[in-house]
Order: structure tokens, then sequence, then C-alpha cells
């Protein structure tokens, strides 16, 4: 009752970056200021990734005077002129590096599911942040499938409350999972996603607004959306929440450093089987460099954690650092995003407005009668003119098939479904023969369904075609896709199943962390981020009560006892 | 012919899954469109690119002059069948095109992939020199052409057919996964085509947003002062008048 009668007007405390972007300008504001460090300054924390879960344990922790270096591969982003209202103009924002993708369902990896860049893949993401639901940590006790996660959501809510309050949230009252409300009201839904609304209002499936971290309203120097349609394309308003905009001015005006355009080469470890830092290397130069640390986080999602892990090989660890159980990079997963667009006898422009608008998490716990463990969400999806492209060639048309259903664009609205895909030991990052420009391996992402995820999404994408023609679709054309990564060095209760510990510390190297999606063990139906951040800003407050023993007692004791600086 | 509110037009609803002769489209009268035919008449996306900031226009700006440029990737030898292959796969029989086949060249020259490789191809750059290739020993093993850019336009037409089926074999296509070459080739061909103003004009796209944004979500109305309805062919004085039948 008190958060709907505040609704919109309660922000976060301990963190000001709504307060210090600029009105005027897009820059990350203290990047020409930043604190400097040397690379042979012991600092307290390195991490590698400057995306959802590196960018919010670094916020954290500098406000109890933790001295971190971010490593990050891409570049320091300058908005207003490097981003830009054109979807074929936004290429360079996804992690577009080589990967190898083999298994019997490879997984096409890039613009909708990798990010490059301060920022990282949230610069891209669509906005949708839904929180995971209470069962989703223990799937394996619960359904027979999947795994338990060594915490439980009640470990993540209070977090879930407060990244919620930072990004901010705009969304109906939540009736799904754990019931919830939002810190911000929910948007006006547009033409195209009301004719979803419509369709599932007719079969009785509820569907709500939301929840998506774009402002809705103003949010300190951050304006309201202008519903452009460009979420995917980075977001040049600042309407929408990434770490660039959430965390990270803060970060920095707490005296983070993010080393851009440096690729992490290898975690070093010491005789003591300590990490002492990070060897990276710059895009410039062509030189190893090595930033020590007294504590190491790797933050770079399920692919690049893994494979900085797998590529530093040690004698003590031959096969790869914390991987002498074999257990970095497995159950790397994907959600099934199989798309249904429908055709309506009037315009409905589905460019307009942000393309997550509107979802349902009807079916996203496992019903027997289905014939799968597990489910589904439904969320409306907006695709730009080349996305929609390549719905229509998915659906057999190329030429002047192609063109007349291009033609018709404006007429369509789109729905899509994300599948909660089990957790499999084979589908893995491992390396590949094939190097990139700095001489490292590239990755090898092999990925085959199970008979559980094929009857997950054939059930769910009838259910959205259904949709569609309960709203009256004239024609209807349909994609099979895949879209967000998790997994792939996953925590679990002991080293033979998983490579970190509840507390994200890896169990072979008692000062090294992960700090990213990668340490899900499962994922349920929910679009990922807002979990990943969750998790990071629970971990940093445990770092911060000295709840977890990673052995370097030396670590800020003298800020702690000073607590914020604020 | 269709109004628009029918799909009548739309390939999965016709016998032969084909749609309509593109005589049914009205000619552009404002902007430029691929083949001077789409959608919206009226409509063009300029009009608005006032309303566009500096760093999008000047990326818009410098696709528009792809068109001049010389071929730096594809040999002389493979620009013939690269530039009718391209005019097959998006329908573009007639001026103004789009340079897509200039625009492919120019984005495997500077490297700008997608970030994936599928384990049973070669790199995408490799890929496109031997689906190149391969479409020329078809034309000549299946037509007696030189190459197939030498081939009608209908044989052309089934070479790419049985491309996009999978069902090309025997010489360099036996070293590639076929769907999956023309799932690589295609990707580009549509992102290049579809980034294009040309046929955001044709389609009736809004293109760039900001700062401007869009305030017509709906449902009082869904176009913005500078977007245009879409229209046909229609003689208007045949057209029959809903409810005067």
């Amino acid at each position: 009752m008190l958060q709907r009668l505040l609704k919109g007007s309660v922000g976060p405390r301990e963190n000001d970056s709504r307060f210090l972007l600029d009105v005027h300008r897009r820059d990350l504001p203290g990047e020409d200021t930043m604190r400097r460090n040397r690379d042979d300054d012991e600092v307290d924390l390195c991490i590698v990734g400057a995306g959802a879960g590196g960018s919010v344990l670094a916020q954290r922790l500098a406000r109890h005077g933790w001295r971190i270096v971010i490593i990050e591969a891409g570049p320091f982003w300058h908005p207003d002129e490097d981003w830009v209202s054109d979807e074929a103009g936004s290429h360079q924002l996804y992690w577009t590096q080589k990967r190898i993708i083999g298994g019997a369902d490879p997984i096409e990896l890039g613009k909708n599911n990798s990010g490059r860049g301060v920022g990282g893949s949230m610069v891209h993401y669509a906005g949708y942040t839904p929180r995971f639901h209470p069962s989703d940590f223990e799937t394996l006790s619960q359904d027979g499938v999947g795994a338990d996660w060594p915490i439980s959501y009640w470990d993540l809510k209070p977090h879930y409350e407060l990244v919620e309050r930072e990004l901010p949230v705009a969304g109906q009252n939540w009736p799904w999972g754990d019931p919830h409300s939002y810190p911000f009201s929910p948007h006006p839904v547009s033409e195209s996603a009301l004719r979803l609304w419509d369709g599932a209002e007719k079969l009785g499936i509820p569907m709500r607004a939301g929840p998506v971290g774009i402002v809705n309203g103003t949010f300190g120097n951050r304006p309201h959306c202008i519903y452009r349609g460009y979420c995917l394309q980075g977001c040049k308003v600042n309407a929408k929440a990434s770490p660039y905009v959430t965390h990270l001015p803060d970060a920095l005006a707490h005296g983070v450093e993010i080393r851009a355009n440096s690729m992490a080469v290898r975690v070093e470890i010491d005789d003591a089987g300590r990490a002492t830092g990070v060897t990276y290397m710059h895009e410039r130069g062509g030189v190893e460099r090595h930033q020590r640390a007294r504590l190491v986080a790797v933050a770079g999602y399920s692919i690049e954690t893994p494979r900085l892990l797998l590529n530093s090989a040690s004698k003590r660890f031959p096969k790869g650092l914390c991987n002498n159980e074999d257990q970095v990079g497995r159950y790397v997963m994907v959600q099934g995003a199989s798309q249904t667009a429908g055709r309506f006898p009037q315009e409905v422009r589905m460019y307009k407005g942000p393309p997550p608008e509107v979802s349902s998490e009807h079916y996203y716990e496992t019903d027997e009668s289905r014939g799968f463990q597990r489910g589904f969400s439904i969320q409306t999806v907006s695709p730009l003119p080349i996305g929609w492209a390549e719905h229509v060639l998915a659906d057999g048309h190329w030429g002047s098939a192609l063109r007349e259903y291009m033609r018709d664009y404006n007429h369509w609205a789109t729905v899509g479904v994300l599948n909660e895909l089990l957790a499999q030991p084979d589908n893995r990052i491992t390396l590949a023969s094939e190097t990139d420009e700095y001489g490292i391996p590239v990755a090898r992402m092999d990925y085959t369904l199970c008979e559980n995820d094929r009857r997950n999404i054939e059930w769910s994408t009838r259910v959205i075609k259904e949709i569609l023609t309960a709203a009256g679709a004239q024609d209807i054309l349909t994609i099979h896709r895949y879209a967000h990564l998790i997994g792939g060095s996953r925590m679990g209760t002991d080293p033979g199943n998983s490579v970190i510990d509840a507390d994200q510390r890896t169990w072979a190297v008692p000062n090294l962390l992960v700090a990213d999606g990668s340490a899900c063990p499962t994922q349920g139906s929910a679009n990922p981020a807002l979990t990943i951040m969750a998790m990071s800003s629970r971990l940093a407050e445990r770092l911060i009560r000295r709840k977890v023993d990673h052995g370097s007692s030396s670590v800020k004791t003298a800020a702690l006892a000073g607590g914020s600086r604020r | 012919m269709p109004d628009l509110s029918s799909a009548g037009h739309l390939p999965n609803l016709r016998e032969g899954g084909l749609p309509p002769d593109k005589s049914w489209l009205p000619r552009q009268r404002r902007g430029t469109t691929p083949q001077m035919i789409g959608r919206y008449p009226d409509y063009d996306v300029f009009d608005a690119a006032d309303t566009w900031d500096a760093a999008t226009r000047a990326v818009v700006d410098k696709r528009m002059r792809v068109g001049g440029r010389e071929y730096t990737y594809f040999a002389p030898a493979e620009q013939p069948t690269l530039r009718a292959f391209c005019d097959i796969c998006l329908a573009q029989d007639a001026e103004p095109r789009v340079p897509v086949a200039q625009m492919v060249d120019q984005k495997l020259a500077e490297g700008r992939l997608d970030g994936y490789q599928y384990a049973d191809m070669p790199d995408d750059r490799e890929t496109w020199h031997l689906v190149l290739r391969g479409l020329d020993e078809i034309a000549m093993s299946r037509y007696g052409k030189r190459d197939f850019a030498d081939c009608e336009t209908s044989a052309q037409k089934a070479i790419v057919g049985f491309l996009s089926e999978g069902e090309l074999g025997g010489g360099t296509w036996d070293s590639l996964n076929v769907k999956r070459a023309w799932s690589v080739c295609m990707r580009i061909i549509l992102a290049e085509f579809y980034s294009h103003p040309w046929a955001w004009n044709e389609i009736g796209f809004g293109g760039p947003a900001y700062p401007r944004g869009f305030m017509r979500l709906g449902p009082t109305s869904v176009r913005e002062p500078f977007e245009k309805p879409g229209a046909t062919d229609e003689d208007p004085v045949r057209v029959d008048v809903p409810g005067q039948e």
C-alpha cells in the first residue's frame, strides 16, 4: 500500500548514479577524472567485465572504500557519438568476435545474447527485468530436473527489491512467483501489444504490462522514455537501465577505474594457489600487462568467463583454472525464444514503443499435463525491419514473396516466448583450436536440446499461435530462435558438481570469484539481467560484512571501519 | 485487387505461395524505393531527416554512398554472379536498385561479421566465395551457361530455390552445409537491404527516431504527422466502397 502511494517517488539510497548523469550529454560522467591505478599497485579487487555483474559489484564495494579496477574488452562508450538510432549501425554493441558453435542445435551468438563494451549486454538488452520464481532455485527437488541452488529466492529477494529501485523497474503489480509490486507505474501499451493482450485475454491467459527497466516519469537526471523503439540498439535517451547509467556513474564517483579496450588473457596464480591478478592486453600495444589484485572477480558472462578460466591453465590446473573437476564451461544454457507474428487489417506499426511491453508468466511453473517439466513465459517483442526480414525468411520466404511480407510490416504484431531450457553437462564452452587477434583460443559452444526442451518449445509455440488467432490475425509467421545465456561456471554444493560455492567463490582458488550470469545453475523463463545484478548485490553485501572467507584479510579492513564515504 | 485490410496479397494465403504481380502496387510518387514500388507512395523517410541526431544521420548518409564505391573484397570475376545472386534473393529486377552487392562487399572487406561460425562451416567470408563458385558450377553443369549471371532469370530463381531448400550438391557444394550457407548469405543480404532508407520507404518504416521519438502509439492513431498511410494501385472510380454493394 505504501509503495503504491509512493510510486515513482522513492529512489534508492547508496547509489547516486541518477543524479551524476548529465542532462545534456550521455557520456558516463567521471571518465575524464577517473582514478588511475598502476599495474603494479595491488588493488583490492580486479573485476573482468564491466557488465551487469561486474558493475554492480564494483559500485557496492567502492562505496565501502575498496580500490577496484575493471578490465573490459570493449570500448568506453560515448553514446552521443557512438550509438545511433539505426538497426544495422548498432552492430558494434554486440560481441562479434568469432566463436565456434556446434552440437546438434548450434546457438547463433552475438546480437541477441552477447555484448561488448562498458555496460555489457544490458546496453542492448530489450529491457525486461522479471525476477526468478522461488521454484527456480530448487527445480531438482521440486520437479526432478535441472539443479538446486545452494541459495534460495529469499536470499536474493532484498537485492531484487533494491535493484528494482535502482533501475528503476516499471510495471503492474506482479501476481506470479513471489507476488510483488514495482517502484514505477506501468508504461502505456502500444497498438501492436494491445492486439496480443486482447488475444491472450480471449484465451483466459492473464497478461501484465512490464516489468521493464525503463524510466516512466523522470528519475534524477534520467528522462522519460520517448518510445522510439530502439531499445536493442542502445538507449541514447538514458531512459533504459543498464549499468552504464545505473551503477557505473556512482562507481566512478567512488574511485573505480574502468580499463576499457583491454582483453583479459589469464588469471594468474601463485605457488600457494592464490590468484595474484589478471594478465590482459590492451587493444593498442600488443604487449601483455598484469594488474595485481588481492581478489579477482571474473564477470565476463557465460562464454567469456569459462573461456578465461580455461585459458588460464597452469601446472596446478593443467586443464584450465578451477577445472580439475572438469566442471568449467558445463551446464551453459540459453532460452528458447520462438516468435510468432500475426497480420491485422489495420496498421499497428510495431516499431513504436519499447519492444518489451506486456508479458505473462502464466505458464512458468511445471504442469504435468503439458508433458514436460518447467515452463515458459510470454512476452511481446517488436522486430525492426532487419529483424522482421529474418523472421520472414525463417518462414521460408525469399525474393518477391519476402518483399511482399516486408511491405506488409506495418500490419504485423509479434509475440515471443522464453522457454526454460534445462542445464545439461554436455552443453558446454570449450576452447577451439583457432585463436583471436590477441592469440587467445576462441570459445566453442556446443548445444543440444533435450526432449524436455523440444516439448516445451513446441507446446509454447502453439500457445502464442493461438493467442494471435484469437486476436483475429489473418496470417501467422513463426521463427524458432534462442536468446540469453546463463550458466557455464555454476554455483553448487561441492566441487564435483560446480565451479563456485554459495558465495560465488571458486572451489579451487579462495580469492577468485565469479560474478556474472555464468554462476546460475538454472534460469527459469525469466530474462536474466535483474537476477545477475541482484546476485552481485548480494555478493557485495556479503563481502562487505566479511561473510566470504577469501583468505585476504588485508582487503579493506580499514575502509570497512570507516564505512561508506557519504 | 485487394484493399489493404484484406490479407489476400500475402503469399501464404495464395495458391502456389507466390505474391501477386507487382503491378498491384502504386508507383512511388515521393522519395525513392527499390524499383520505385512500395505501399507508401507519398512517404519519404528523409522528410524527417532534420529531426535525426548527427551521429545517426552520418551513418545513414554514409550508407547512401556505398553504391558509388569500388569492390574491394570480391574479385572482378565474382562480381556478376554476386550481383545476380543478390538481385534474385531480393527480387530486385529493375533500377533503381539498393546496391546490396557492394554493401555485402564492403561489410566483408571490413570484417564486420556476426560473432559466430558453425563448426561444420568455414569463415563467413570464405563461405561467400564458395557459394558464388557453387552457383557458377550449377549454371554450367545444369544449364550449360558460362556462369550464374549468364542464366535466364527463371533458371536463376530455380537455382536459388534449390539453395534455399539445401538441395544443391556436387562440386563445391559438397564442402558446405548448404542450408547454413544459405542462411549465412541471406543474413547479410537482408541486413544490408533493410538497412537502406529506400527499403524503409517501401515498407513505410518510420526510420531513425532520436531525439524526436514516437508519440502516436495508438489507439487513436499510429501515424506521426510525417508518416503516410498505405495505398494500393486501384482506380478510385472502380474501388468498392464498403457498405454500398
